[in-house]
């Protein structure tokens, strides 16, 4: 599908663009959904009258209240305060995940598609790579590498590159054969400018349509490797781990584990909004029907 | 056409050989000794370096590839470290609980999935198409562990309705496993259900743009006949490919499902050899869920082949 | 000793009335599901320390000896309790006449030499003991010598332990690892489904004891036809199952979820006190090679806090800083003064005129397997910031937690817990190879003397003496003591509460 050859963007219909995408109102309440998480994870905890980490054994387990909005934990710590500090690294570890799988997708991608010798063997490994159910390789990737922050995220990324790399190194396929890239050839610009100038450019929208939704998946894989306990430390609050920690609560204090589930589903469903508009403008094949 | 047949199946087999590999490398490079695990927590370094000789994890790592590779070969999957039975026996003990689990919540996603995603493409641009787009991405959006813990605390332990976890015990009937199914596979089915509603709105849409279908309409047949008759007949295709994809995809989220829900399937295995260091069957659950996925894929592009030679490499 | 009966209590009262409503002559049939914490990693119980392999395998599987009320050795396979000569150098054992296998065969000694042999090699008890033992012979079909090369006082004990157990299997079925399950106990093994259950049935060929039960010791009944155990690691799970009447018993319930123990399908059983968590120090390498930063980590923890989080009320915790609580034999005050500081401005001089540099990470190693040791970790944690010290939380699987605590360049505290043994010196830390790698002169002076001597009262007073280079060295941090919980059927009857659930003995009310 994105895997076809979009239009590129010309600069001056940027502003165009942007006035365009706002006119979706899906798109601005993802955006807005977005802004907002953003802005409770940057900010939050220094309006916050508590501090993330603090225990305070006395008053565990303290429902929703006028000095705990959303509740205290099984230590003590205010669920609001942490729901913040968690979406700090929830998001942090989805935009690295998606840095990565970039880095590695699109490097993989544009040397598959630009030199024929590596096409084969790359396109096999992209094949076997997709072979795995990504949460089965992502498991075993962060068991092997061992359980941080930096792990899953690499784990992650490796896990989703092949998606990127697949599109890329297809539309790359049919961008290396335009003429005015042959032009470019014929003219003595060398191979590396050809790929960043011409290509890449031409690449951006797809890889920002498929950015967005690995965002989304890549939290959502976050929150799942967490619960099964194969994924960050369990000391580092992640929306993930707070899910696992309330677990054990569910009868007694379901807020616990509530609201951070219910803050993955924004998170995504914002992003999913997102990507869906972005892909709507970007690829005019793929008009609003699917 | 032997040529591209031929050309296929080593692919196929390259493919293969690098699963493989890279399940080896992933495994090998996993912390965690299971000699220290089987041994318990009062065992000496002495033990644990004999159980390791014994159970040739101390050879160099080449040896311990190639002799994997034969192995994998010869159809030998190797043995359960910490469950001390074949690897394939193991899987194959766990098979029904993930092979009835993806087909339920396959049957609730598509049960859920096609009606909406018919109408919505027959009321294209209506309240309901729309408000159906959106719910179908906040279904994907649900972290499907979320979902199922909270069915389990208000149909199992609030209502009673259905067993809270597990696969029925020791000699359970037919009809107790499949009542230990239904929470299980409506956690997955919902959150599941998404594309396939994405899908089949396209497809529908696609086709009811089609002559045929104006044709039938001009003639004067029902609404309801044209659309299930002639429209959704000819738009099966790109469903049924969508709902085999999800089908793949429910793999994955069975995983995390049987976790949640401690059925005793593949998916548990998998996390359980994880937490036990148990690298054969890591190993053997990774090869054999790709290797199926791979050989599948290669069974649908011969399939194309044989239907439509044009097709070449 | 005499207060063990009053130690263990049944928890609720109101689990009490409905047992009294059940109350009647044992009933023989019927067949139980029991939640255990996971699959065991064997079956065999020379192979492993693991309390759960224990708990299912002490149901096929029998010692020479065992343990009766107040943890007093007492014989189970042997016919009565060993004569003991040369100045407590040699014991000769009778065994019980027509007993036999599961596989219908006879044991005789040779079946009994051949499994010490195995013993001694395979189990880490064992290897312990071997240490100690200078031979084992056969004098006849019925008896058993064991030579030591010097009183040892443990060894009885040693013999009697259900983990890492010296149990007596047909001389032909040695290999290691154990190919069949084949033993002499009440309940021989029918199915095992890995991950799904282990079914054990009656064996009828069953040659128990006659005289009265007495805890693990004594007659065993064959009530139950069959006893399943159910591997259910999700603690969560165990309690919805024990709940909605899944399971006629849960073992192993997390202290916070006793209060969803309702209905009138599972009550709360109480095992008080059930052991100990246990900070351990590594003594060899790194930060806390040094005694005075140990004991700083001792003078700055504060153990009510990390029991709170661990436990959540002091129902089921005890503040205690003696190595084995009030009720025990062993149960002594020496040193315990250096406990329950919680002082952490105090540990802070004391670490900086230790010369600490204020940046070398002080790693704790732990596992989310029991939720209370991560819970305990993280308090910890807190405090020992307080003192100044860099920490750093290692959280990590059990399979990777008992790998790398074998390593001493891994770890500076690795956290565990162990239930009260019976004999102090099979405590982990006493043993210099344990991870940890106590090893004193204090300490091995200590441990020498306790173990050669064999008259019990000696023995206890000695183990004050151990308990103060305990407290000297800080190999360890014992955090206090707490109770285990479990769900268990009104309908099932007959369980006593022991830190290693058996079911012989229990039956089903009508």
């Amino acid at each position: 599908m994105a895997a076809t050859m979009t239009a590129a963007m010309p600069a001056s219909g940027r502003s165009q663009f942007l006035r365009s995408l706002l006119r979706r109102k899906p798109v601005v309440i993802g955006l807005a959904v977005l802004l907002l998480i953003l802005l409770l994870a940057l900010f939050g905890p220094m309006l916050s009258p508590y501090a993330a980490s603090k225990l305070s054994l006395a008053s565990r387990l303290k429902p929703p209240s006028p000095e705990h909005w959303l509740g205290t934990d099984d230590f003590g710590r205010d669920v609001l305060t942490r729901l913040a500090v968690a979406g700090r690294l929830s998001l942090l570890v989805g935009f690295s995940v998606v840095v990565v799988s970039c880095v590695i997708g699109v490097t993989l991608g544009l040397l598959a598609g630009f030199f024929r010798r590596l096409d084969t063997p790359v396109a096999r490994l992209i094949d076997a790579m997709m072979a795995f159910p990504d949460i089965l390789l992502a498991i075993a990737l962060v068991a092997a590498l061992g359980p941080s922050v930096v792990n899953v995220i690499a784990a992650l990324g490796i896990v989703y590159a092949p998606r990127l790399a697949r599109i890329v190194r297809a539309s790359t396929l049919v961008i290396r054969e335009l003429p005015y890239v042959e032009a470019a050839r014929a003219l003595g610009v060398s191979t590396p400018r050809i790929m960043v100038r011409h290509v890449l450019r031409n690449l951006l929208s797809p890889i920002l349509v498929q950015s967005t939704f690995i965002f989304a998946s890549a939290m959502l894989a976050e929150a799942g490797l967490s619960f099964l306990g194969v994924g960050v430390s369990p000391s580092v609050p992640t929306w993930g781990t707070m899910i696992a920690q309330g677990r054990q609560y569910l009868d007694q204090a379901s807020w616990i584990m509530f609201f951070p589930g219910l803050a993955i589903v924004c998170a995504v469903l914002s992003l999913q909004l997102v990507g869906d508009g972005l892909r709507d403008l970007l690829d005019p094949r793929l008009s609003k029907d699917i | 056409m032997i040529r591209t047949i031929s050309h296929r199946l080593l692919g196929m087999l390259v493919v293969m050989l690098l699963v493989v590999t890279i399940v080896f490398v992933i495994v090998r490079i996993t912390p965690g000794d299971p000699a220290a695990v089987m041994l318990g927590p009062d065992a000496t370094s002495a033990d644990i370096a004999a159980l390791r000789t014994q159970l040739g994890l101390d050879r160099p790592l080449l040896v311990q590839y190639f002799q994997y590779l034969a192995d994998v070969v010869r159809g030998d999957f190797g043995q359960s470290i910490f469950l001390g039975q074949p690897v394939l026996r193991a899987l194959a003990d766990r098979a029904e609980p993930t092979f009835f689990l993806t087909l339920f919540s396959l049957g609730i996603a598509v049960a859920i999935a096609l009606p909406i995603g018919i109408y919505s493409a027959y009321r294209r641009g209506s309240a309901f198409d729309q408000s159906a787009t959106t719910v179908a991405m906040l279904a994907a959006s649900i972290p499907s562990f979320w979902l199922g813990l909270l069915m389990i605390q208000f149909f199992a332990v609030k209502l009673g309705w259905f067993p809270t976890s597990g696969y029925g015990g020791p000699g359970a009937s037919f009809a107790t496993r499949l009542g230990h199914l239904v929470l299980p596979a409506f956690a997955l089915g919902i959150v599941s259900s998404a594309l396939i509603i994405r899908f089949t709105r396209a497809s529908m849409l696609d086709v009811l743009n089609d002559d045929y279908v104006r044709t039938a309409r001009s003639k004067g047949m029902g609404e309801a006949r044209v659309i299930l008759r002639h429209a959704l007949k000819n738009a099966m295709i790109p469903i049924l490919t969508i709902i085999g994809l999800t089908a793949a995809l429910l793999i994955s989220g069975a995983v995390v499902t049987e976790t949640v829900f401690s059925l005793p399937g593949v998916g548990n295995l998998v996390v359980n050899a994880v937490l036990r260091r148990d690298y054969p069957v890591i190993q053997g659950a990774l090869l054999v869920v790709a290797g199926l996925y791979v050989l599948i894929n290669f069974l649908i592009d011969m399939l194309y082949i044989l239907v439509d030679p044009r097709v070449r490499y | 000793m005499k207060h063990w009966h009053k130690a263990i209590t049944l928890a609720a009262a109101a689990a009490l009335s409905t047992a009294a409503a059940y109350a009647q002559e044992p009933q023989r049939g019927g067949v139980i599901d029991v939640a255990t914490i996971g699959e065991p990693p064997t079956l065999d119980p020379m192979a492993s320390t693991a309390d759960l392999v224990g708990i299912v395998s002490q149901n096929i599987f029998e010692t020479l000896f065992t343990f009766g009320t107040d943890w007093k050795v007492v014989p189970l396979l042997a016919e009565a309790m060993p004569e003991i000569s040369d100045e407590g150098r040699v014991y000769t054992i009778k065994l019980r006449q027509g007993v036999t296998f599961h596989d219908g065969s006879a044991m005789d000694s040779a079946d009994v030499l051949a499994s010490l042999q195995r013993w001694q090699k395979v189990a880490s008890r064992g290897q312990q003991a071997a240490a100690n033992i200078a031979s084992i012979e056969a004098p006849d079909a019925q008896t058993i010598r064991i030579t030591l090369k010097e009183p040892y006082a443990p060894l009885l004990s040693l013999l009697a332990f259900n983990n890492s157990a010296a149990v007596v299997l047909p001389s032909e079925n040695m290999a290691v690892p154990m190919e069949k399950p084949v033993g002499t106990g009440p309940y021989m093994l029918k199915e095992r489904k890995p991950d799904q259950y282990i079914q054990l049935a009656r064996f009828d060929a069953y040659k128990g004891r006659e005289d009265a039960s007495d805890f693990y010791g004594g007659a065993r009944h064959q009530y139950l036809d069959e006893i399943r155990f159910v591997p259910v690691p999700d603690p969560n799970t165990r309690v919805e199952g024990a709940v909605a009447g899944q399971f006629a018993y849960a073992d192993s319930i997390p202290v916070e979820s006793v209060g969803r123990l309702t209905g009138d399908k599972t009550e709360a059983v109480t095992l008080k006190p059930f052991g100990w968590p246990v900070f351990v120090m590594n003594t060899k390498e790194g930060l806390l090679s040094d005694v005075a930063k140990r004991r700083a980590v001792l003078t700055a923890l504060n153990p009510e806090d990390l029991l709170i989080a661990g436990f959540g009320t002091s129902d089921f915790y005890a503040v205690d800083g003696s190595l084995y609580p009030e009720g025990y034999a062993w149960n002594n005050k020496e040193g315990v003064e250096a406990y329950g500081q919680g002082d952490p401005e105090k540990a802070a001089t004391a670490l900086s005129e230790a010369g600490y540099d204020g940046t070398t990470p002080l790693r704790i190693l732990t596992s989310r397997q029991y939720e209370f040791h991560y819970k305990m970790a993280e308090v910890a944690a807190e405090y020992l910031k307080l003192a100044g010290f860099q920490v750093k939380l290692d959280v990590v699987d059990w399979a990777t937690l008992t790998q790398r605590r074998q390593d001493p360049k891994a770890w500076d505290i690795f956290i565990s817990h162990s239930p009260f043994l019976p004999e102090p010196s099979l405590i982990g830390v006493m043993q210099d190879t344990s991870p940890g790698w106590w090893v004193s002169e204090a300490k091995t002076a200590a441990l020498k003397a306790f173990n050669a001597e064999s008259d019990p009262a000696k023995r206890a007073e000695l183990f004050g003496a151990v308990q103060k280079v305990f407290y000297d060295e800080v190999p360890a941090f014992k955090v206090g003591d707490f109770n285990a919980v479990a769900a268990k059927s009104p309908k099932l009857q007959g369980v006593t509460p022991a830190p290693w659930p058996y079911f012989w003995n229990a039956y089903l009310a009508k």
